[in-house]
């Protein structure tokens, strides 16, 4: 039988070791699941690392993935520390997109670059949080369970974005497939590095991170939700306003998001269509988690992170491995973390039977 | 009412129990595993499991029937997965939950891709229950149906009988109420927990291979379309009791099937605005039936998502 | 009358970091009652839960009846005639009478045969005169019934040896009385009684035989009749101990804090509180003296804005309080010590600091235009340590780490150092040994000396009737009456506690 002992403190070495021995196993996990298919996992691997780091272009690549997962995990993270789950940048994402869109679509050309591509990411950011406010003001007022609102909005919000892709934002001249007319160069975010790209959005996901970093270690409402995160009837009992700051971290939490939706548009796409990637919102709670609500390390997993996506299309189109297994060895991740975090409560021995 | 009226109402109401029981089931299962204590959010993992493997063993075998049978016992092995972590390992099970659905969709879409499109060759039929399916409009909407729904009457009704006549109903109650008294009383909390979280996966599984089985007959990937999250969302709406289950998934899988056949009737509404209607109306249902829930002081059961520890003061 | 029914030899267990139980020898014989004594956490409980199965002991046996047994759980327990009543019920609340005896009952199938297990709760409900009905749920009983369901319990499984934890923790003194009859009663009938308590005037009264517990360790075993209750005392503190504090004379100021014909529910939708008035002056301590669940903790609740009041007014210093946020009324002036320590008052996996500036960190020096200082923040929760001489075994290690003594010192000198006009304080000394627990009263006496009205609700009698100056007695969400200390009396006050206003008065 198990025996739980319960554990004063915990090594930073274990710490570390948690997380990285997580990753390992479900690799494993995965290479088990690839055998099932009579191929060599070795090779999948070798091929997604190829896909992944192998080149400039591929780790370029690679960036490019990880711009939403960082973007959005900084969100997240607040949210989370909240213990509020917000499972619902997913659909956060999509109206941040939407509404960064429609301005995109509707300025005129001439407008100056950077005038539009302000508006854009302030009207991405906006969607986000307002999609985000809406189970933060349900979970305030009525205290409705935020993990459904927000998931069952997702679909809602990828029913808009079909509704406005098959209807009125189709492109006349896309003969019957539902994508938007192209974004004008004036909405598109600059590329940074000839022949690859990775665009504006990195800087915003770093200055995001850094601003989410201070805010949370810093600041009284790093404080105020850390508490209400931990314990809200304490929250109560010292006056916090935890309306106020429910409202306030999903606001930062959703509009993220919809950041990353928009900057996934602006900056890759250049267009609205109805495949914009909204799986980094899911994938970002896995990065979150890994990252223990750290920004700075959720940005580091962030780029593990793009690099599995990456390379998980890059064997998808090489050697028709599904792009299935990406999720689940992320989910395989998630399961050996949370198993794991038992080793910073507990000691585990084996009973020895003394009876 | 004329007759095809009566008779296109007659099909719709049909079609809404069999849409129903795909969410019966499910919904059926969690309300057990979060009255013993679980919160597990790996529904929409589960039931996407269960519909691959009944899909897979069906279209293999030829034999339906088996495929339900796989289905379901895939569901509930996944659900193990949460168990474990939550009950022996303590874990977050919010967190756990939510990395099952991921689990079930990544696996699934990892070994269904060549699964795509396939269409069952032999899928379940519907039986008629002699005399019963002869009353007027009562009998065929619920009496002209596959053995699959009649199991899910009964199942309903002895479920509701265990929960409040029987003695695993009380210990599973004690345990999701107040585990420490269910111990002190000699109630094996943890493996109470386990038995109800490893239902509730098998209810799942249930429920996705009837998808895949009975209803859809076919194979796409994410075919589950997020009725996992609907049946969590059920299960405050029954207010964790399994008779009110069946009338939520009765309700949801009505508009379902109104839905579905409006788009298939040719109306001018766009068809995505249609298929957003279960997803908004569970949205706002939810929020009502917190509403109800809080008013009647009636709430969740209050060790729910709480690991139990004994040597734990 | 002399046959050994329980006998336990050297009985160890470890919990991280603490010999709870350091090789306990105890016997029980047939038909005594032998109280275990012993502050809070010397280790009858956790005896006691070994004796119950719940915990295994890491070293030593025991025999029940001459017979070695290994018990497992408390199905083991139960098997060997073994019932325990915990000091915090097993009962679950959504449940009934009936279901909570048929918990666990291997005498059961499957299906629940209820018309029998009520016929014979109804035998036993006569025959102690208990007055239950099977079909009630828990949490439609009161504290005494929720205990009488628990004796039910035992009895219903056969028990030939009960333990009961601290039972009167929860009782007015005629409650309590009423108590020792039926043990009296169960004594007589042959079966054999282990009692545990602190409380040295009930454990005088009711023992044969007292065995004293201190950290962990058997002081000794004596017979009632050989000792008297400072010599008790002394076994169980290791020195002597003070019945009662010095107290200077009451110099009691204007009105702090005045109630008028306040209303408020409770969690379930019931009225809690009914129309209740009362009034705490500066300088003094008003006490509430009540059985547990008669809106004792609404009433706090509701003073400071942490529940909605239906109806009536608190006023402060003249200012009408009423409804305000948590955050107006403490900013005016109220600091609260809640009930429950780690669920309310504190945040267990913070850090001392995080954990000293929840009043305060809102405020300069701790925070400046939005930004936390944390050198600020941790010379200030050193400076509470220091002067509170409360341990902690590193600053930034989580609260929950600390002793019970010490988080409430903590949370009292956090709440102290607010210099509130009117502090509450709910079961301030709960659980607590008696070293804290004399600390926190005197902490109390010394605001009250400098002139806080201290408002003190406590299900503890002995607490209240020793620092008090005015008791108001409650019941059923109302004030039965308001007594002076120096009329003061234990039966009076145990008689309205019970809800019996004796007409003369």
């Amino acid at each position: 039988m198990l025996l739980f002992e319960k554990r004063e403190t915990v090594s930073t070495k274990l710490k570390a070791a948690i997380p990285l021995v997580s990753v390992f196993l479900g690799l494993v996990t995965g290479a088990i699941a690839i055998l099932f298919t009579r191929t060599n996992p070795i090779i999948v691997y070798q091929a997604l690392v190829k896909g992944a780091f192998g080149s400039v272009y591929t780790f370029s690549e690679t960036l490019v993935a990880a711009i939403p997962l960082i973007l959005i995990s900084a969100g997240l993270i607040v949210a989370f520390r909240m213990n509020f789950w917000n499972i619902g940048a997913y659909g956060q994402y999509i109206i941040g997109a939407i509404f960064g869109s429609f301005f995109a679509l509707n300025m005129p050309a001439t407008m100056s670059r950077p005038l539009l591509l302000t508006i854009i990411c302030l009207a991405g950011f906006l969607g986000g949080a307002l999609w985000g406010l809406i189970p933060a003001a349900l979970k305030a007022f009525w205290e409705v369970n935020e993990v459904i609102t927000t998931l069952l909005l997702n679909y809602v919000a990828l029913y808009i974005l079909k509704y406005l892709m098959y209807g009125p934002w189709r492109n006349p001249e896309s003969h019957g497939f539902p994508l938007s007319k192209p974004f004008e160069l004036n909405a598109q975010l600059p590329r940074l590095l000839p022949r690859t790209r990775i665009h504006f959005g990195i800087i915003l996901g770093i200055i995001a991170v850094i601003i989410v970093y201070i805010i949370i270690k810093k600041t009284k409402f790093g404080y105020e939700i850390r508490v209400i995160g931990e314990n809200k009837r304490a929250a109560r009992y010292a006056g916090i306003n935890i309306t106020k700051n429910i409202f306030i971290a999903m606001a930062i939490s959703g509009g993220l998001a919809g950041l990353a939706g928009l900057a996934q548009l602006s900056g890759v796409i250049h267009m609205l269509q109805i495949e914009i990637n909204p799986g980094y919102g899911y994938t970002a709670i896995v990065v979150a988690w890994l990252a223990s609500l750290n920004p700075i390390i959720a940005m580091l997993i962030s780029v593990a992170f793009g690099g599995l996506e990456a390379g998980g299309y890059q064997i998808q189109m090489a050697i028709r491995v599904p792009f299935g297994i990406v999720g689940t060895i992320e989910s395989a991740v998630l399961f050996f973390l949370l198993g794991g975090e038992i080793l910073k409560k507990y000691r585990i021995k084996l009973r020895r039977n003394i009876l | 009412m004329n007759v095809t009226a009566t008779s296109i109402l007659i099909t719709l109401l049909a079609t809404t129990v069999r849409s129903g029981t795909i969410l019966l089931f499910p919904t059926i299962g969690e309300i057990f595993a979060e009255r013993a204590g679980i919160l597990n959010l790996g529904i929409e993992g589960m039931i996407i499991i269960g519909a691959f493997f009944g899909f897979v063993v069906s279209y293999t075998t030829q034999n339906p029937y088996l495929g339900f049978v796989v289905g379901m016992l895939a569901g509930g092995i996944a659900s193990l997965i949460h168990a474990f972590i939550s009950i022996t390992l303590r874990g977050n099970q919010v967190v756990s939950g939510l990395a099952l659905t991921i689990f079930g969709l990544g696996i699934t879409s990892f070994y269904g891709q060549k699964w795509i499109n396939n269409k069952l060759p032999e899928s379940i039929h519907a039986v008629a229950i002699p005399g019963l399916s002869k009353i007027p409009f009562i009998g065929p909407v619920f009496f002209k149906q596959d053995y699959i729904v009649y199991f899910s009457y009964i199942l309903v009704l002895v479920m509701w009988l265990i929960l409040y006549k029987t003695k695993p109903g009380i210990h599973l109650r004690a345990a999701g109420q107040n585990a420490r008294a269910a111990d002190a009383m000699g109630v094996n909390v943890n493996a109470t927990r386990y038995f109800w979280t490893f239902f509730g996966g098998l209810m799942a599984g249930a429920g996705g291979a009837y998808l895949t089985v009975a209803y859809a007959t076919f194979w796409l990937e994410g075919i589950t379309a997020g009725r996992g999250w609907i049946a969590v969302a059920l299960v405050i709406f029954a207010m964790w009791n399994p008779v009110n289950a069946l009338i939520g998934a009765y309700l949801f899988g009505g508009i379902d099937a109104l839905q579905f056949q409006l788009q298939a009737s040719g109306t001018t509404i766009p068809s995505s605005l249609l298929s957003m209607q279960p997803y908004l109306l569970t949205f706002i249902i939810i929020i009502i039936a917190t509403l109800i829930v809080r008013a009647r002081h009636l709430g969740a059961p209050k060790e729910l998502g709480t690991p139990y520890a004994r040597e734990e003061k | 009358m002399d046959e050994i029914i329980v006998q336990a030899k050297g009985i160890t267990k470890y919990f991280p970091g603490v010999l709870a139980n350091n090789h306990i020898d105890f016997e029980l014989k047939k038909g005594e009652i032998h109280t275990l004594l012993g502050e809070n956490g010397a280790g009858k409980s956790t005896l006691m839960n070994i004796l119950d199965g719940i915990y295994h002991p890491d070293e030593g046996e025991i025999y029940i009846k001459g017979k070695k047994v290994h018990i497992q759980n408390p199905f083991d327990a139960m098997a060997n005639s073994i019932g325990m009543i915990h000091q915090h019920f097993m009962l679950v609340d959504t449940l009934t009478v009936l279901e909570n005896v048929a918990l666990g009952l291997k005498s059961q199938g499957l299906y629940i045969d209820k018309k029998e297990i009520s016929k014979q709760i109804e035998t036993i409900s006569k025959k102690y005169h208990f007055n239950i009905n099977p079909y009630s749920k828990i949490w439609q009983l009161s504290v005494g019934e929720q205990q009488r369901v628990e004796i039910i319990k035992t009895l219903f499984r056969k028990a030939e040896i009960l333990i009961l934890d601290e039972p009167t923790a929860v009782l007015t003194p005629q409650e309590s009385e009423d108590l020792f009859k039926i043990l009296n009663q169960l004594l007589k009938e042959g079966k054999s009684i282990i009692f545990i308590s602190h409380k040295l005037d009930e454990v005088m009264e009711i023992s044969d035989r007292i065995t004293v517990l201190r950290k962990g360790k058997v002081v000794g075993t004596v017979h009632k009749k050989d000792v008297t209750k400072g010599y008790l005392a002394k076994m169980m503190v290791g020195r002597e101990v003070l019945f009662s504090l010095e107290r200077k004379p009451l110099k009691r100021r204007g009105e702090v804090l005045k109630v008028k014909e306040l209303e408020a529910y409770n969690d379930k939708g019931f009225k809690a509180l009914k129309k209740i008035s009362f009034s705490v002056f500066g300088g003094e301590i008003f006490g509430i003296a009540g059985i547990s669940g008669n809106g004792q903790k609404i009433l706090a609740q509701t003073i400071t804005g942490l529940r909605r009041a239906t109806r009536g007014k608190t006023i402060l210093n003249d200012a009408d309080i009423t409804n305000a946020s948590p955050k107006v009324i403490a900013n005016k002036g109220v600091n609260y010590i809640p009930p429950d320590r780690l669920k309310v008052g504190l945040i267990p996996n913070l850090d001392t600091t995080e954990n000293a500036i929840l009043r305060s960190y809102d405020r300069e020096p701790i925070t400046k235009r939005n930004f936390i200082d944390h050198q600020k923040a941790a010379e200030y929760a050193k400076s509470l340590i220091r002067k509170f001489n409360i341990m902690v075994p590193r600053i930034d290690a989580p609260v929950k780490l600390l002793s019970g003594g010490n988080m409430q010192k903590l949370l009292l000198a956090r709440e102290i150092a607010e210099r509130p006009k009117l502090l509450i304080a709910v079961h301030p000394t709960r659980g607590l040994d008696v070293g804290a627990t004399e600390f926190i009263r005197k902490q109390l006496l010394k605001e009250r000396d400098n002139g806080l009205a201290v408002l003190l609700i406590s299900e503890d009698l002995d607490e209240i009737l020793m620092v008090s100056d005015r008791i108001g007695v409650i019941y059923e969400g109302q004030i039965m009456k308001v007594i002076n200390i120096e009329d003061a009396e234990r039966n009076k006050i145990g008689l309205l506690m019970a809800g019996v206003n004796s007409p003369k008065n």
